[in-house]
C-alpha cells in the first residue's frame, strides 16, 4: 500500500508538489519585496534586495526537496537517464555489450530451466520424495533388475518401511476401434498402483485397492491425453466399454493431465493379477512410511531379499534387492551431462562477463576526463561509483530481459524439436517459470556486479588534477586487471574446448563401433501378439505374416526376433551345460536369450561361425535346438567345440537343447556395451509373446511399409502394430544422446573460444593504441618492424600460454568426472588435448595479428610529432 | 562574495531550536513562510534570523512528520501564499520542545552562574 502511494506520489503528484514549492518560494520573495516597498524602497531595488536576502533559490528548493524523501530514487533515475544517454551516444558499443550479455544470460536461462524442470523440481505426485522404485539385484552385480511377482508379494507382506507397494509392467496394448487395430503404450498395474502414487483421478475412480485379484476385473483407466485424443474429452466415457487385447474393458476413470511415471508413457492402465512363476518382469513402485529414510528402506530391502533367497533357493539364491528414490531413478541418467552442460554455460556466462568488463574498462579509460571533470565539480566519489554501477545494472537489465526472451524462444524450440529418441525425462515439465526467472534476474545482477565493479573501481583510483592535466598521455591503470581477465578467459575456453573435443572424439568412437549386424535397408515391425489359447498359435501367426511378406516385391530376406537389437534391453535367463551336474543355484551362468525365426541371421547379416542356422525342420515336436553366440560358446565350452553339445535353459519348460550352430557376437542392448553371451532358440519350438519382424529390402525400406501393414491385417485384422521403424534409425537413435551432448558442448566450446579470442584481441589492440608512442620511440631508436611485430605477438602469446596452463590444470582436476562421461577415451587423451592447444595458439595468434600489424605500421615521425 | 559584516549583529539559530521557534510562532495563528521568518526576527528584537535555506526544508520536514498542516490562502495583501498551521500532534510536540528548551536553559545558566 505504502509503496503504491509512494509511486503514485512520485509520478502523479510530483509535478504538482514541485509547482507548489516554486510558488511558495516566489510568494516569499514577493512578500519581502512588498514589505520593503512599504518601507520606502523603489520596487526594482526592493525586488533585488528581496532576492539577495533570499539567497540561492535553486539551492533552497533543492534542499527542501531533499525533505520529501524520494531523492535517492530520483538520483537513481537521473543516473539511469544519464547512463541511457551515454549509451545512446555509443550505440555500437552498447549493442555489442547488450547482445553479448543477452546471449550469455539467454543460454544460461535455457539450460537452467532444463535443470530446474528435470532435476530440481519435485515429481508431480503428492509427497513425491517418499516414492521409491524397488529392484532385485542379480548375484554379484549392482545392476537393478526387474522383479519377480512372488518376491514382490513377500516384500509387500513383510516390510515395515513402506505404506504401500505396487507392481507394474509397461507394454504395448492392442486397442481395437472403428479405425482398426493399433497398439498403444499401456501399463498393467497391481491394485495399489494409483493409491501408492497418490494422485486422484480427474474423472470416475481408479482400481479398488487393497486386494489381490485372482481374476482381474475387465476395467481400464485412461490417461488424460488418451481421453482427449481418442474420446474427445467427453465426460460420458465412464462406463463405456473398449476392446483391449481382444477383450472388453469398462472405462472406470480418467487421470489428470501430466499424470504418469517420468519417461514412461502410458495411454491406458489395466489391472494386473498377481500370479506366481519364476520370471522377473515387473517394476515396483513403493511409498515410504512418513519418517522412514530411504537408506533405512534400502537396508530393509536387502534383509527381505536375503530371507527370500534362503526360502526359494532354486530361484533367489544370490539375489539381493534395493530401493532407489523415484526422482533419482528418473533423472539419474541425465544428471551428470545436464550438470556438465550447466557448468559449461556457466563458464560461458563468466566469459561473457569478463568480456563486458573488458569493454567497459576500455570505455572507462576513454571517460577518464569526463569523470575527472565531474569529480572536480564536486561530485562525491560514492556518487560517481553509484553512477557507474547503475550503468552496469542498466546494461545487465536490458541484456537480461533480451536474454530471457531469447531463452524462452530457445526453450520452445528445444521442446518442439528435440527428438523423442533422446529419452530426456520430464521434458514436458520444463518451463520458464518463477524460479527460472529468479535465476535469470540473479544471473543478470551478479553479472552486472562482476563486470561493473572492476571498471568502476578502476575509475575511482584517479588523481583528478593529474588526469585533467595529462589528457593526452596514455593511461595504463587497470591493465593488470584486464590481463588477468583475459588469462581467465583463455583458461576457461581451453577447458570448454577440451571437454567438447573429448566428447566429440568419444562420440565418433561410439558411432564407429561395429554393432555386428548390417542395419541399412532393414525395416522392423514390432507388436505384442494377441492372446492365444495355445502358445503355438503365436508361432503360427508369425510364420504366416513372414510367408506373406516374403512374397512382396523388393523383399530380400525376412525374419523375426522377440526383442530387437538397440531397444536398450533384452530377455535373458540362466543356461548351463547339461552334460555335467547342475551348478549351485547362485553360480549358474547365463545371459541373453533371443527367440528367432530361421531368416533372422540372414536378414541382419550376422555371420554364422560354425554349424547351421535354424530351418523349417526345427519345429514343434522335432528335437529341441539352440544356437550360441561366440561369447556364450566361449563361456559354456571354453576350448571345446560347442556343436552338438547339450545345454539346459531355464526358460518356459526348462528344456535341454542341442547346440546346432555358433553365430558371431553383436551388440544387442546398446552400442556402448560389449556383447553379452546370448542363446538363440527357434520361435516354432519356444513361441514368444512378442514379435519384431525384420525385413531386408532392395530399395528404401520405408516404401514397403504400407504393403507390410496390409499383409499383417490380412493375417489377423485385430492384430495392431506398436511401431514400424527402420533398423538404421534405431541404431542412430541409440546414440542420439551422446551425439546431442557432443554437439551442445562443441557449440559452447566454439562460443567460449570466440569470446576468449575477442577478449584477447581487444586487450592487445587497446594496448597497441596505448603503446603507439612507445613503439614510435623504439622504432626511432632503431627497432625493426619485425622486432615490434614479434614483441606485440609475444605479449599475446604469453597470455595464451599462461591461460592454457591454468586450463590444463583444471582439466586434470576434472579428469575423474570426465572419465564417467566418455566412451573408450581417456580424459587426458594426448591427441585431443594437443590439438586443442594447437587450435588455441592459432586462434590467439590470429587475434593478435591484426593489432600487431597495426603497431608496425606506425610512422615514428608522425607518432612523436603528435605528442 | 557576500560582505562579511552583513549579519554581524544577528545570531545563527541553534541547531534544533528552529523547530521550536516555528512551532511556537504557529501556536498563535496560522502563518506563511515569510510571515514566520518576519515574526521570528521581530520577536527576537532583530537578533534571530532564519535563513530561507533552513526555514523551508524545516517546514516541509515538520509537515511530513504530521506536526503541521498547510493550506493555500490569499493574504491580507491579496498575495497567494501557503499557510501553515499546527496539528494536534504538533501541539503536543510544541509542549515537549518547550520542556526540553527550559531544561536546556536551566542547565546552561546553571553552568554559567554557579551558585
Amino acid at each position: 500500500m505504502n509503496v503504491l502511494r509512494f509511486v503514485f506520489r512520485l509520478f502523479f503528484k510530483r509535478q504538482q508538489v514541485e509547482k507548489e514549492l516554486n510558488e511558495e518560494l516566489a510568494s516569499h520573495i514577493a512578500m519581502e519585496a512588498r514589505l520593503r516597498v512599504q518601507e520606502g524602497e523603489s520596487p526594482e531595488a526592493a525586488r533585488q534586495a528581496a532576492l539577495r536576502q533570499f539567497g540561492n533559490v535553486g539551492l533552497v528548493a533543492e534542499v527542501t526537496r531533499g525533505q520529501w524523501g524520494f531523492t535517492w530514487f530520483e538520483q537513481a533515475l537521473s543516473d539511469v537517464r544519464y547512463g541511457t544517454r551515454s549509451f545512446a551516444r555509443t550505440p555500437q558499443f552498447s549493442a555489442i555489450v547488450i547482445i553479448t550479455l543477452a546471449l550469455g544470460i539467454g543460454s544460461s536461462t535455457t539450460i537452467f530451466s532444463l535443470l530446474d524442470g528435470i532435476l530440481l523440481r519435485a515429481l508431480p505426485f503428492p509427497d513425491s520424495n517418499r516414492l521409491m522404485m524397488l529392484w532385485e539385484l542379480p548375484p554379484g552385480t549392482q545392476k537393478p533388475n526387474v522383479v519377480n511377482l512372488s518376491n514382490f508379494a513377500a516384500w509387500r507382506e513383510r516390510n515395515h518401511s513402506f505404506e504401500s507397494m505396487a507392481a507394474f509392467l509397461g507394454l504395448p496394448m492392442n486397442l481395437l476401434s472403428d479405425q482398426g487395430a493399433e497398439q498403444v503404450p499401456g501399463f498393467a498395474v497391481t491394485a495399489d498402483f494409483f493409491s501408492t502414487l497418490g494422485t486422484p483421478p480427474l474423472l470416475g475412480r481408479t482400481f479398488r485397492p487393497g486386494e489381490y485379484w485372482t481374476d482381474e476385473p475387465r476395467e481400464v483407466v485412461l490417461s488424460y491425453d488418451a481421453w482427449r485424443r481418442r474420446f474427445g474429452g467427453r465426460a460420458d466415457v465412464i462406463g463405456r466399454k473398449i476392446s483391449i487385447d481382444v477383450s472388453h474393458h469398462e472405462i472406470i476413470g480418467v487421470m489428470p493431465p501430466g499424470f504418469g511415471l517420468p519417461n514412461k508413457k502410458a495411454e491406458i492402465y489395466v489391472p494386473q493379477a498377481i500370479y506366481f512363476n519364476e520370471g522377473r518382469n515387473y517394476s515396483v513402485i513403493a511409498r515410504l512410511r512418513p519418517g522412514v529414510s530411504p537408506e533405512a528402506a534400502k537396508a530393509e530391502m536387502a534383509t527381505l531379499a536375503s530371507q527370500t533367497a534362503r526360502e526359494k533357493v532354486h530361484m533367489d539364491a544370490g539375489w539381493s534387492a534395493t530401493a532407489v528414490p523415484l526422482l533419482e531413478q528418473a533423472v539419474g541418467s541425465v544428471r551428470p551431462i545436464l550438470l556438465m552442460i550447466f557448468a559449461a554455460v556457466g563458464l560461458v556466462l563468466i566469459l561473457t562477463c569478463a568480456n563486458v568488463a573488458n569493454l567497459l574498462m576500455m570505455r572507462a579509460s576513454g571517460r577518464t576526463r569526463e569523470i575527472s571533470v565531474r569529480l572536480a565539480l564536486g561530485a562525491s566519489r560514492s556518487r560517481i561509483l553509484r553512477q557507474l554501477l547503475v550503468e552496469s545494472l542498466l546494461l545487465a537489465l536490458v541484456g537480461g530481459l533480451l536474454g530471457v526472451v531469447l531463452g524462452g524462444i530457445a526453450l520452445h524450440w528445444l521442446k518442439t524439436f528435440l527428438p523423442e529418441s533422446l529419452h530426456i525425462p520430464r521434458l514436458n515439465e520444463v518451463a520458464l517459470n518463477v524460479p527460472v526467472l529468479l535465476y535469470s534476474a540473479l544471473a543478470s545482477l551478479l553479472s552486472a556486479l562482476i563486470f561493473g565493479l572492476a571498471p568502476a573501481l578502476q575509475s575511482m583510483k584517479r588523481n583528478v588534477s593529474e588526469d585533467l592535466h595529462e589528457s593526452t598521455r596514455s593511461v595504463t591503470s587497470g591493465r593488470k586487471v584486464r590481463r588477468v581477465l583475459v588469462v581467465t578467459e583463455i583458461a576457461l575456453a581451453l577447458v570448454l574446448v577440451s571437454v567438447a573435443g573429448l566428447m566429440v572424439r568419444s562420440f565418433l568412437r561410439l558411432a564407429s563401433v561395429d554393432t555386428g549386424f548390417r542395419a541399412e535397408n532393414v525395416l522392423t515391425v514390432r507388436m505384442m501378439l494377441l492372446p492365444a489359447q495355445k502358445q503355438q498359435y503365436h508361432a503360427e501367426t508369425v510364420r504366416q505374416m513372414l510367408d506373406r511378406i516374403r512374397a512382396l516385391p523388393g523383399v530380400v530376406a525376412d525374419g523375426s526376433i522377440g526383442i530387437l537389437p538397440m531397444e536398450g534391453t533384452n530377455s535373458g535367463t540362466a543356461y548351463y551345460r547339461a552334460d555335467r551336474p547342475d551348478p549351485e543355484p547362485n553360480a549358474r551362468p547365463g545371459g541373453d536369450v533371443s527367440i528367432i525365426t530361421p531368416g533372422y541371421f540372414e536378414t541382419m547379416r550376422i555371420p554364422m561361425i560354425r554349424g547351421r542356422a535354424f530351418n523349417a525342420q526345427d519345429r514343434a515336436g522335432s528335437p529341441l535346438v539352440a544356437i550360441l553366440n561366440q561369447s556364450a560358446a566361449h563361456m559354456l565350452f571354453p576350448n571345446e567345440d560347442a556343436l552338438g553339445k547339450r545345454v539346459k535353459v531355464e526358460w518356459d519348460n526348462n528344456d535341454v537343447v542341442e547346440v546346432v550352430g555358433v553365430v558371431a557376437d553383436i551388440r544387442h542392448s546398446e552400442v556402448s556395451t560389449p556383447p553379452d553371451p546370448c542363446l538363440f532358440m527357434p520361435n516354432d519350438q519356444q513361441p514368444f509373446w512378442a514379435a519384431a519382424l525384420v525385413v531386408r529390402t532392395t530399395g528404401d525400406p520405408a516404401q514397403i511399409e504400407n504393403a507390410i501393414r496390409e499383409q499383417i491385417r490380412l493375417v489377423d485384422a485385430d492384430q495392431g502394430i506398436s511401431k514400424i521403424e527402420e533398423m538404421q534409425q534405431m541404431v542412430s537413435d541409440s546414440i542420439a544422446q551422446p551425439r546431442l551432448e557432443a554437439t551442445v558442448l562443441t557449440l559452447f566450446g566454439v562460443i567460449a573460444l570466440g569470446l576468449a579470442s575477442i577478449g584477447l584481441y581487444g586487450l592487445i589492440a587497446f594496448s597497441v593504441v596505448q603503446r603507439t608512442r612507445e613503439v614510435g620511440i623504439r622504432m626511432a631508436l632503431g627497432a625493426s618492424r619485425a622486432g615490434v611485430f614479434r614483441m606485440i605477438l609475444g605479449d599475446g602469446l604469453r597470455l595464451t600460454l599462461i591461460g592454457g596452463i591454468v586450463g590444463l590444470a583444471v582439466i586434470i582436476g576434472l579428469s575423474r568426472v570426465l572419465r564417467s562421461l566418455l566412451f573408450e577415451i581417456q580424459p587426458l587423451d594426448t591427441s585431443t588435448l594437443s590439438s586443442v592447444i594447437g587450435i588455441l595458439i592459432i586462434v590467439s595468434l590470429l587475434a593478435c595479428y591484426v593489432p600487431a600489424r597495426r603497431a608496425t605500421k606506425a610512422d615514428p615521425a608522425t607518432v612523436l610529432r603528435e605528442e | 562574495m557576500i560582505e562579511p559584516t552583513r549579519y554581524q549583529n544577528r545570531i545563527e539559530i541553534l541547531q534544533g531550536t528552529l523547530d521550536l521557534l516555528i512551532l511556537q510562532t504557529l501556536a498563535r495563528r496560522e502563518q506563511h513562510g515569510h510571515g514566520i521568518s518576519v515574526a521570528i526576527r521581530a520577536r527576537s528584537g532583530e537578533v534571530l534570523s532564519v535563513e530561507t535555506g533552513s526555514l523551508y526544508p524545516a517546514l516541509h520536514r515538520l509537515e511530513r512528520r504530521g506536526w503541521l498542516d498547510s493550506e493555500w490562502k490569499v493574504s491580507e495583501n491579496n498575495q497567494r501564499a501557503k499557510y501553515y498551521s499546527l496539528t494536534k500532534t504538533g501541539k503536543k510536540q510544541l509542549a515537549a520542545e518547550q520542556d526540553r528548551w527550559s531544561l536546556l536553559v536551566r542547565a546552561v545558566s546553571g553552568v554559567l552562574n554557579p551558585v
